[in-house]
């Protein structure tokens, strides 16, 4: 009878909490959307997968040794582990508090204590931290990224880097809505956790995740999850943000097909793009630099095996590391939260000043020159969201006018965008990190 | 609280300026970079481009078509034959 009840209290449906079954719950949904609805499964299903994993009770994948120690360690060692945090209380919520808070080097102290007593670290939290925490795995999608990135239709027409400029402004106007919902008392929000959040507004994943980890660590499921998940619903929400801010007759004008551009040019772009990074702004060297050098060994020729890998191989194994890690941190006590509310409707209001601003830039353009040169529907696509935006804005003009293909001018401002969150991320990092 | 306003605020001056700035710069760059480009293009891509063109596919392209020819001919004769064995 006593190994019976030992086996029960062991079971994870006796361990199981509410919040986990909520995130478990969340996890699920997650799976749904990609599958079922398609919404970015390459990263939603290791995202909700992860999740899952890491709700488990019991096993601990996504706890580190010490917090592994706190859950199952016995009561000499949770007093151990309190005398080297400076503290005598046996309380969990305060234990965990100040092991948060402690120096590295206690840190560290704790982790042996916890891996003397048997506790290792979870394999999930062993891949987050190779991963995420130390900014790899983002800086390599961003280099595949770079690789699978032609830059012909922007150098063609260099303008539109003026529309994936202005798209930035979701970004910005998101961190202002953030302030001003602490202001207001309704949130709690940090100038750094605000800078974070108003990162989505990028439509970039990978810039996302890496100024989240820079800037609010914390806040990285609810930023990436809601990030990924806007990007899917891109042909949702640009739509009628782009039909309100139009007329028909604009959304009509056909654009000037694009002129040649020479492979010199494009060999010289990503190095003309990264000494500009290096003079003005070496906070986004990392994530632009590992762009340019992906988009170099694209263009270059000579070195295809490389190019090749870093644009199937090493970016879907990369993938898979960086879904399950930021899975890993969908855990009850730090998602369920009303901070993640906040920063789902925050997220949104990004991407939809964001497209508005691109769109409004497109006009003041074509105003300034007093032409129509530009077809205002390309200005959304300089939210990054690489290639949804610009298929959107191809398949609003097809709307309007059968004949008029805006696909490889829309690819302009959409790359042109990928460049502007980069840049937008470099500033939030030096401003505030 | 205050405070905080402000700093959003001079984080979304300064931000938007930076990024549209290093943009216009990039914009300058590019164009530079493409005219450079451009004028010293024209006159020596051709003339290599015809030379390793016309140069090595004119004796390789020959000799590889007959030997295909070959192959091609002596499979369809196979395959013919197989074919009213059955």
């Amino acid at each position: 009878m006593e190994k019976l009840l030992s086996i029960w209290y062991a079971s994870g449906a006796y361990n199981l909490s509410p919040g986990q079954v909520v995130m478990i719950f969340v996890g699920v949904l997650l799976l749904y959307l990609a599958i079922n609805k398609k919404f970015e499964p390459l990263l939603l299903v290791p995202i909700g997968f992860g999740g899952i994993l890491a709700n488990i009770p019991q096993a601990g994948i996504a706890y580190s040794a010490v917090e592994n120690a706190f859950y199952h360690g016995g009561p000499e060692l949770l007093a151990d582990l309190a005398l080297l945090l400076g503290s005598s209380t046996a309380d969990m919520g305060e234990l965990k508090h100040l092991y948060a808070e402690a120096i590295p080097s206690i840190k560290a102290a704790a982790t042996l204590l916890a891996q003397d007593a048997g506790f290792n670290n979870g394999m999930l939290y062993n891949f987050y931290s190779i991963a995420v925490k130390s900014g790899a795995a983002p800086l390599l999608i961003f280099m595949g990224v770079g690789a699978m990135t032609d830059f012909g239709p922007l150098l063609a027409n260099p303008r539109t880097l003026f529309l994936g400029a202005a798209a930035q402004f979701g970004i910005f106007a998101t961190v202002i809505g953030a302030v001003a919902l602490t202001s207001m008392g309704v949130m709690n929000f940090s100038i750094q956790e605000a800078a974070a959040i108003g990162i989505i507004g990028g439509a970039d994943g990978p810039t996302a995740i890496w100024v989240s980890t820079m800037l609010a660590p914390h806040l990285l499921g609810a930023i990436a999850v809601s990030a990924y998940a806007y990007m899917a619903l891109v042909p949702m929400v640009q739509p009628p943000i782009m039909r309100l801010l139009t007329t028909k007759r604009e959304r009509k004008i056909v654009m000037s097909q694009l002129r040649h551009v020479s492979k010199r040019e494009k060999i010289l772009f990503p190095v003309v793009l990264l000494f500009l990074v290096a003079l003005l702004l070496p906070d986004a060297a990392p994530l632009l630099g590992m762009f340019c050098f992906g988009n170099l060994m694209r263009e270059c020729g000579v070195v295809d095996r490389l190019s090749d890998t870093a644009q199937n191989a090493l970016i879907n194994i990369v993938t898979i590391f960086l879904g399950l890690s930021v899975g890993s941190v969908l855990i009850a006590d730090k998602f369920l939260d009303l901070q993640t509310l906040g920063i789902m409707i925050l997220g949104i209001v990004a991407f939809a000043v964001g497209t508005a601003a691109g769109v409004i830039m497109a006009k003041i353009m074509n105003w300034m020159m007093g032409g129509n040169a530009i077809n205002p529907l390309i200005g959304s696509a300089g939210v990054s969201a690489v290639p949804m935006a610009a298929r959107v804005s191809n398949k609003l003009g097809l709307e309007a006018n059968p004949q008029n293909f805006l696909l490889m001018h829309a690819m302009g401002p959409n790359v042109a965008g990928v460049i502007g969150s980069a840049v937008a991320a470099g500033v939030m990092i030096k401003f505030v990190g | 609280m205050d405070d905080l306003l402000a700093e959003g605020l001079s984080l979304m001056v300064f931000g938007m300026g930076f990024v549209v700035v290093f943009l216009t710069l990039l914009v300058i760059a590019t164009s530079l970079m493409s005219r450079l480009v451009m004028r010293f293009e024209p006159a020596p891509v051709p003339v290599t481009a015809a030379k390793k063109g016309s140069a090595p596919a004119a004796p390789s392209g020959q000799p590889d078509d007959q030997v295909l020819i070959a192959v091609m001919t002596a499979a369809l004769k196979k395959f013919r034959a197989d074919r009213n064995d059955q």
